[in-house]
């Protein structure tokens, strides 16, 4: 087994200076050339690595130097770093000759600059302890301006909307809800009928919805109009007791203003358990709200009305000293049990809906929920 | 809907302020929109939901009012003076399409002087927004405005033929309304027609030619019950909403019928003067069906969580209109008013105490017992690779899931069925369901790098749609759409960054490793890069990312690649980017896996570079095979340190690879000849498995 010259005196020295030299710094040093889209096969590794060792050698001279305080540590210090025969940067300085030559006119500069640097290193450290200064801050010629500014690390964001999703996803889950997700191409028994919505119901009317021009036989398919469609699926496929948040992209005709956009996101939760009142309807929501607003937050309830909840409210909380819409609710209607297969009189639940655009608008202090799909970065950034 | 406090108060006496009054409405179902002052009177706008049309009148509005404040209710009962000629002297009704029209009525009252309207009418129209047209048309307003049954006045001598038939309007049939606009119908939609054409859109207006004017003496009044459906097709296929219509749409009272033509009749003679003919001239059949309701009183407080005394529960109902046919201790018998059609079950009847009780007695510190729950998989998978992503430096992008022509493509990664197209456009233009994220995505970074963006690199996690192909059956996974759903949608992630592939590749690797997929992982999974050929990437410099797992078929998981110069100026791009998409829905298995690491050794590694030349045209990858046959359980890591081409100094056609590898073993120290007779074996298997050859 033969090695390549310079790779063995690369393995050669980093197991000599094993203490000082982390591979961690080497490996970094390796990937950074590759994620910088540099093409390997053009710019030499081995020039990286050596790199590499000269950051290595003045970091760890600037440590010992700028810390030295008396005579016979500075000497110590000079043999390690710069000593003639076996000093580090001898070493180093033997690796120059390993390297391609093309990369040789480079590796010799940054070799001058460090040993400058270092040697300058030492002659400060002598200045200091023959004017009798101790280690320390004052009077240091390495001392760092710490007002300058760090390496930059660039971190990205989370959606403003999903950061929201989250929050409420992560408040439910407190209280025993389960996220789930569905297909948001719906067939009509899962966005209508199921839902107590029958044929001659205005909300389904071809303009309010997005529908689509294939059908499972002669049943049109459409973009799903709310994410009520999960909870009938999961009633489907499962018995109570459930709790469950629904949520996702949903779809309406809307023309896009600073409140409406077409396409928008609801969260939805549901509780199927014997027993189930409107007082746990409202105390669950008071829980929520207070979790997502802070404090203690009451909650109001207004009558409406939704075909699939009986009775049916609007909820708004208290926020700032004002009510505050936030959505929907009420308590499963019957008939929604008996679509999926439940008994009425056995099994009560509640559902409640949230428009997620509305209250990160609301949270955020955005005025205009069409910046929520702008996607321009300097927005994103500041979540 | 708005309400003069004036006119309410002909109905029920409140001393509560007009402040109490909003806020009591707003609390049992009439949301307030705002309230004005018009002269001496005061307007407040509700907002009456789709299910109680009864409160698009001040009667209904007054009955919630008296029921809330325990008020009497007094509701006028006119009976209108008639005449000895009887009305069907002068007119007759056909009803041709029971299913748009069920019923229809018509009142004649001959003699009438047309002027303008007494000064307490027109005001009381204008504190509700409706600008006075004459004493006749201002009476019939009047009284929808009061109890929510849409009127129309004829005149009597414009009617050709003497003879009213409500059909079907014919297909391309012309219309002019009482604005001068003339419209054209489609057979959707219901007339009124004389023995000429039509001189009413049903339900929704009336007709220039027969609108009552100066010289009208004589009138027939149109009481009639219109089906929502068809009222609705005509008021939004035409974009001509009225009162009318808007009230129709929800479905009158089916009493308010005959009550609201004899109110009409009895104030046009009182205004107007004139007589009214005896009797009405219907055709059809009313459509009314009050429900009969068994209430049990204890499921008030099993729905409400409030217990509310029986006696009570009965003042609210009767206070609605609701009648009580029996009641015992237990449970009460009701009959449904007929303007409450929304109310026919025991829930309903709860739900209208509850409203009137008031939900603020609903307590709101009731505890639900504690229920554990855990993220589901794709929860976990989802979240690991946004963070993942964002610690990389990526924004979350939100795009359309719909597009336009533009950010189609003519071959999705994931199949090759044409997009599915819905309708309306989501947004102008834009009608096909997206099958990729990535042009959308690539057109966010187009936007951001317009406005001067600082290293947009943005990821999106969403649904892709792909039409099934007919053959193609059930084969869905992750959260299965039901087995017979023509539509498949795999959950993405895409992600576009500044860069080329090898960036993008790490990118996608370190995504793939934080969901559980290393390349050589414990489970068997495998990832495999392998050139692919895709519109949006630049030929040659894209791979499409293919998982293997025990047990299963070898299927693609994502895609990756530079993208292509055309794809990048469609975008307004002018760098190199680099854009990957994975099928999350296919990789969320693995985050149920247990991870299945060994101890780490105690013993000491030993590295070896080794430089291997080959042919140009070998791969990495098949290296790396080969590497790892070769050198076994030893083999720790192996590391591609650099590639290199020189032909001078490796030949024509060749490469070097300088790879570094680390041996260790879990049982002892290495020593130098293990070491040397692994480095062999790995020699040997590259030469024979990729033709490598070892630098001297």
């Amino acid at each position: 087994m033969r090695r390549e010259r310079h790779s063995g005196c690369r393995s050669r020295l980093r197991s000599r200076s094993a203490v000082t030299v982390s591979k961690g710094r080497d490996d970094a040093a390796r990937a950074d050339a590759q994620a910088t889209g540099g093409k390997p096969d053009e710019e030499a590794v081995v020039i990286e690595s050596f790199l590499a060792e000269l950051a290595a050698f003045r970091d760890a001279a600037s440590g010992v130097l700028g810390g030295v305080a008396e005579g016979s540590g500075l000497e110590q210090a000079r043999i390690e770093f710069l000593g003639a025969r076996s000093g580090r940067l001898k070493a180093i300085q033997k690796l120059l000759s390993g390297l391609a030559a093309g990369d040789r006119p480079a590796g010799g500069r940054h070799f001058n600059e460090a040993k400058a640097a270092v040697t300058a290193l030492f002659a400060a450290a002598q200045e200091r302890l023959a004017a009798g200064g101790a280690t320390g801050v004052d009077g240091a010629a390495d001392v760092i301006d710490v007002t300058l500014p760090g390496e930059p690390v660039r971190l990205g964001h989370v959606h403003p909307i999903t950061q929201t999703i989250r929050r409420v996803q992560e408040i439910m889950a407190r209280l025993g809800f389960e996220s789930v997700d569905g297909p948001e191409v719906e067939d009509q028994w899962h966005n209508f009928e199921a839902l107590a919505i029958p044929a001659e119901h205005p909300a389904r009317d071809p303009l309010d919805n997005f529908y689509l021009a294939v059908a499972r036989g002669a049943d049109p398919l459409l973009l799903r109009s709310q994410t009520s469609t999960v909870q009938i699926r999961v009633m489907e496929n499962r018995r109570p007791p459930l709790r469950i948040v629904s949520l996702g992209r949903v779809y309406r005709p809307d023309t896009a203003d600073a409140t409406h956009y077409p396409m928008f996101h609801q969260v939805e939760g549901l509780l199927i358990e014997p027993g189930t009142t409107m007082a746990h309807l409202k105390s669950v929501l008071r829980q929520l709200a207070s979790s997502f607003l802070g404090g203690d937050v009451h909650v109001r309830f207004r009558p409406s009305f939704f075909p699939f909840t009986e009775p049916s409210v609007e909820f708004d909380m208290e926020w700032g000293g004002r009510w505050i819409e936030m959505g929907g609710a009420g308590m499963v209607d019957p008939a929604v049990l008996a679509a999926v297969g439940y008994d009425p009189d056995e099994v009560s639940g509640f559902a409640f809906g949230l428009g997620v655009e509305r209250i990160a608008a609301r949270r955020y202090g955005v005025a205009d929920i069409r910046d929520f799909y702008r996607n321009d970065v300097r927005f994103l950034r500041q979540f | 809907m708005i309400i003069s406090t004036n006119w309410l108060s002909d109905y029920v006496s409140l001393s509560a302020s007009t402040e109490a009054l909003v806020e009591r409405l707003l609390l049992s179902g009439l949301n307030h929109e705002s309230t004005w002052k018009v002269g001496a009177d005061t307007a407040i706008e509700i907002e009456v939901t789709s299910n109680r049309p009864d409160c698009l009148g001040h009667i209904g509005v007054a009955r919630e009012a008296a029921v809330l404040f325990e008020r009497p209710l007094h509701i006028p009962d006119p009976r209108p003076q008639e005449a000895a000629a009887p009305a069907a002297a002068d007119i007759a009704v056909e009803i041709l399409e029971p299913e748009l029209c069920p019923f229809y009525s018509a009142r004649v009252i001959k003699g009438v002087r047309v002027g303008p309207s007494p000064q307490w009418l027109v005001d009381r129209l204008a504190t509700v927004g409706v600008t006075s047209v004459n004493n006749v048309v201002d009476v019939t307003n009047y009284v929808m405005l009061e109890c929510g049954q849409p009127l129309h006045a004829f005149d009597r001598a414009k009617i050709r033929g003497g003879r009213i038939t409500v059909r079907r309007a014919f297909p391309g049939e012309s219309f002019t309304a009482i604005n001068h606009k003339t419209y054209t119908l489609t057979d959707v939609m219901g007339v009124i027609a004389d023995a000429e054409g039509p001189v009413a859109l049903a339900g929704v207006m009336g007709d220039a030619g027969t609108e009552i004017g100066a010289d009208t003496t004589d009138i027939l009044l149109e009481s009639a019950q219109f089906a929502p459906l068809a009222v609705r097709a005509a008021a939004r296929g035409l974009v001509l909403a009225s009162g009318s219509s808007y009230r129709f749409e929800r479905v009158p009272d089916p009493a308010a019928v005959d009550w609201a033509s004899r109110r009409a009749a009895a104030m046009i003679v009182e205004i107007a003067g004139g007589q009214v003919s005896r009797g009405v001239v219907e055709a059809g059949q009313l459509k009314a069906s009050p429900a009969t309701i068994q209430l049990r009183h204890g499921r008030v407080a099993e729905v409400l969580g409030i217990e509310i005394p029986a006696a009570r529960q009965q003042a609210i109902l009767l206070g609605l209109g609701f009648a009580a046919e029996t009641a015992d201790g237990a449970g009460s018998r009701w009959r449904a008013p007929t303007w409450r059609r929304d109310c026919w079950r025991e829930i309903d009847l709860v739900e209208e105490i509850a409203r009137i009780e008031g939900y603020d007695r609903v307590p709101e510190n009731e505890p639900i017992a504690a229920r554990p729950v855990a993220e589901s998989a794709r929860e976990r998978t989802v979240r690991r690779t946004a963070d993942v992503l964002v610690a990389a430096g990526f924004c979350e992008a939100m795009t359309r899931s719909v597009v336009g022509e533009r950010l189609e493509v003519t071959a999705s990664p994931w199949g090759d069925t044409p997009p599915l197209v819905c309708a309306p456009p989501l947004v102008r233009g834009a009608d096909r369901l997206r099958r990729t994220l990535l042009p959308s995505l690539l057109e966010a970074r187009g936007a951001n790098m317009a406005v001067g963006g600082q290293r947009p690199d943005l990821f999106e996690t969403a649904r892709g749609y792909l039409a099934r192909s007919a053959d193609a059956g059930g084969q869905a996974s992750g959260n299965r759409p039901t087995a017979a759903s023509p539509v498949e949608e795999p959950l993405l992630v895409s992600f576009v960054m500044g860069g080329g592939f090898a960036v993008g590749k790490g990118m996608a690797e370190a995504v793939l490793e934080r969901l559980g997929i290393a390349t050589h992982a414990a489970h068997g999974l495998r990832v495999v890069f392998q050139p692919v050929v895709l519109d949006l990437f630049a030929a040659g410099r894209a791979a499409e990312i293919v998982l293997e797992r025990p047990g299963q078929p070898a299927e693609r998981v994502g895609v990756i690649g530079e993208v292509a110069v055309a794809a990048l100026a469609a975008a307004g791009l002018k760098n190199p980017v680099v854009a990957a998409e994975l099928r999350l829905d296919r990789l969320e298995f693995a985050v149920d896996m247990e991870p299945s690491r060994c101890r780490p050794s105690d013993f000491p590694s030993i590295e070896r570079d080794v430089n291997l030349i080959v042919d140009q045209k070998v791969p990495w990858g098949n290296i790396v095979t080969a590497i790892h046959e070769g050198a076994g359980v030893l083999l720790e890591e192996c590391r591609l340190v650099q590639v290199w081409t020189d032909a001078e100094r490796l030949g024509a056609g060749k490469k070097s690879f300088v790879v570094s590898l680390r041996l260790r073993s879990h049982s002892g120290t290495l020593s130098g000849e293990e070491a040397k007779r692994t480095v062999e074996a790995v020699v040997a298997a590259c030469g024979r498995q990729c033709g490598a050859v070892l630098r001297a």
